[in-house]
């Protein structure tokens, strides 16, 4: 949140982007409306094919908008090519300069900018020293590895300085432990550099770990902008809510509704409190749709708490352990509960009571 | 222990055919030429089996008709000599410079298109390179299509002689080996990683800085494949000087089919053939150690 203070870097307003022209036309981005802060940790999410990608290559300036504006820090770049932005870009696959050294990659955004060799040399060295790759400046690109190669492309893409770096799912091709690494590596490179970060990515655990803000895309358009927070705790969108993290749908009736929240009645009539997306205001007696985090659900003893379901398997995953239910009514339901205790695992077949944390319901739009 | 030496054997035998192959539709000929330019012409043609090193003398010096001992550079070959490694390397030139967006172009074309466009490159391959050679005389000839056309429009009063000049031999020659040249081109643009473009116009290179900096370094085998292709068969080219560059503007290898035929004199042809090979490995050495010292300096 601190972030959407700073005055704008990116702002872009009805925004949309054509593919081919007549019967062939494909509609790749549909009114986007988004203002990215200085200094703001900025990521598109979405699955493939959700338009993220060209919305950065739009940015990048590969692409050019079909309609509405894209000004970055003030001046609008629409029309103007890639060389004639402030903004540098990490490609998914690097796309290091095969036939050049590390540091040649690295100093060649100031060679191509003119700037004299002493300045090109200082930078190129303040940027090796950055990535810790200075041992490996006079090698090729191929002669190093996929994690060292991301460093040098990270380096190149920073050495002229952008206002703007884009990063194009840059960790999406290193293993794991690879990956965490470079998720810290990533966030403390921004954190020196002041420079504002748009970072694009299919892996939610990555969005919400990573960013400032995030805006989840679907088919073009940008269904829900907020802080990691909100898009996990108040998903606007069923869509939203299933795309982030595991997510349990119940459906429910609304008993009563004020402007932010609504006693809902769950199957089997408890009463329940759940909170509304801004802009949902559904009458009593309306059906709607509640989002449960696996992890706000807890078992107790048959009968009690809120809902009664019945156990169907439990799964194990060495921090916690995932408990497959089905709700009296046939929905299934996922709780999450932690190993911290010698807690006995539930039996598949016996039935249990289920009870909610306070909060744990949010309305979401279909 | 016996096994591996057995299937070592074994291997050898299984080159047999190959080797065969290599020693008698390459060797062998190359051997008989090389045996024939130090033997004595016969009088018919043909050679007459007495060690002589006469043919290889007349490739560079002439003796006198009335006085044998006065001896002279023979300019007459030394000038083919170098019409022809010089015609060849202006086609080398004139096909890069055509090729290269000839290349680019299919390059870029979609992907289902492009097999159209290679297509359509490889069609002069099908057709007799003489016939393809008499349709560019009959363009460029006094009364061809290219001089009637400019008459008919004013253009000019008088014909313009371009038949049988070795303008006429650098046309023809740059016609026929151009796909020699985009073929390769392509193959290696093929390869290119065009996100490596995009990298260097996100990385403020212009149009002709991408060019220089990332596009022609990356197709270079490209070039290299391709200048080999067209200069080595350009400076042995027989049949464009020949109906292109009339008597006069002879290349190497009409001089060597004159010494095989109407000169009569075997073993200087022989002696002419190989000189020829000399100067296309020695232009060949020579291309790549350029090349080679050219990466080794851009490494330190």
């Amino acid at each position: 949140m601190k972030d959407t203070r700073n005055p704008p870097e990116i702002e872009i307003a009805r925004l949309g982007k054509v593919f081919g022209t007549g019967a062939a036309a494909f509609r790749a981005l549909s009114d986007i409306d988004l203002t990215i802060a200085q200094g703001e940790f900025f990521t598109l999410l979405g699955p493939s094919g959700c338009g993220k990608t060209t919305l950065l290559r739009v940015i990048a300036g590969f692409e050019q908008p079909s309609d509405g504006s894209l000004r970055i820090n003030g001046q609008e770049v629409a029309g103007k090519g890639p060389n004639a932005r402030p903004v540098n870009t990490v490609f998914q696959n690097y796309a290091l300069f095969p036939h050049m050294s590390v540091a040649q990659n690295i100093g060649f955004g100031l060679k191509m900018l003119g700037r004299a060799k002493s300045e090109i040399d200082a930078t190129v060295d303040e940027m090796l020293a950055l990535v810790q790759m200075a041992h490996l400046a006079d090698r090729k690109p191929a002669e190093i590895s996929g994690g060292q190669q991301q460093r040098v492309a990270l380096a190149r893409a920073l050495a002229p300085r952008p206002r703007v770096l884009l990063l194009d799912e840059p960790l999406s091709a290193l293993d794991l432990k690879l990956r965490k690494g470079m998720q810290s590596e990533l966030k403390r490179l921004q954190g020196e550099t002041g420079i504002t970060f748009v970072f694009v990515t299919h892996d939610q655990e990555e969005a919400l770990t990573m960013s400032d803000r995030i805006a989840v895309m679907s088919d073009g358009r940008i269904l829900q902008t907020g802080t990691p927070h909100e898009i996990y705790h108040a998903p606007r969108e069923r869509f939203v809510a299933d795309f982030i993290g595991d997510t349990n749908f119940l459906q429910v009736e609304v008993a009563e509704a004020d402007g932010t929240a609504a006693q809902v009645t769950l199957p089997g009539g408890a009463r329940h409190l759940a909170r509304l997306p801004a802009g949902l205001r559904p009458g009593a007696g309306a059906r709607v749709t509640v989002v449960i985090r696996p992890e706000q659900a807890q078992l107790v003893a048959p009968g009690q708490g809120v809902l009664a379901a019945t156990v169907e398997r439990s799964v194990f995953f060495g921090t916690d352990t995932h408990v497959h239910l089905v709700l009296d009514g046939g929905t299934p339901f996922v709780l999450r509960r932690q190993n911290s205790g010698a807690l006995p695992e539930p039996a598949p077949g016996s039935t249990v009571g289920l009870t909610l944390a306070e909060g744990a319901l949010q309305v979401v739009g279909d | 222990m016996a096994e591996p030496r057995e299937s070592h054997r074994w291997k050898w035998l299984l080159c047999a055919p190959a080797l065969t192959i290599l020693v008698l539709a390459a060797s062998g000929p190359l051997l008989i030429v090389l045996v024939y330019s130090f033997l004595t012409p016969g009088n018919m043609g043909g050679v007459v089996w007495q060690f002589s090193t006469d043919g290889w003398f007349r490739v560079f010096f002439r003796r006198d008709i009335f006085s044998p001992e006065d001896v002279s550079w023979n300019t007459a070959h030394l000038t083919i000599f170098w019409r022809s490694i010089w015609l060849s390397l202006q086609t080398t030139v004139i096909c890069a410079v055509l090729g290269f967006p000839t290349a680019w172009f299919i390059a870029t074309r979609p992907a289902n298109t492009r097999t159209v466009w290679l297509f359509l490159i490889t069609i002069p391959f099908w057709t007799n390179l003489l016939i393809r050679t008499f349709a560019i005389q009959e363009l460029i000839r006094n009364s061809g299509t290219i001089n009637t056309l400019l008459l008919w429009a004013g253009v000019i009063d008088a014909p313009i002689q371009m038949l049988f000049s070795e303008f006429a031999i650098l046309i023809g020659m740059a016609y026929v080996f151009l796909p020699l040249m985009v073929l390769p081109l392509y193959a290696a643009m093929d390869k290119l990683d065009f996100r490596l473009v995009e990298a260097g116009y996100d990385l403020y290179a212009s149009r002709l800085q991408v060019l220089r900096h990332v596009i022609l370094p990356l197709v270079k085998p490209g070039f290299i494949a391709g200048s080999i292709l067209v200069f080595i068969p350009s400076i042995g080219a027989y049949v464009t000087p020949r109906v292109l560059g009339g008597g006069r503007t002879m290349m190497l290898g009409n001089l060597i089919d004159l010494q095989f035929g109407q000169g009569r004199n075997w073993p200087l042809g022989a002696a002419l053939a190989i000189t020829l090979l000399v100067i296309v490995v020695a232009a060949l050495l020579f291309y790549l150690r350029t090349l080679n010292r050219e990466e080794g300096g851009r490494h330190g």
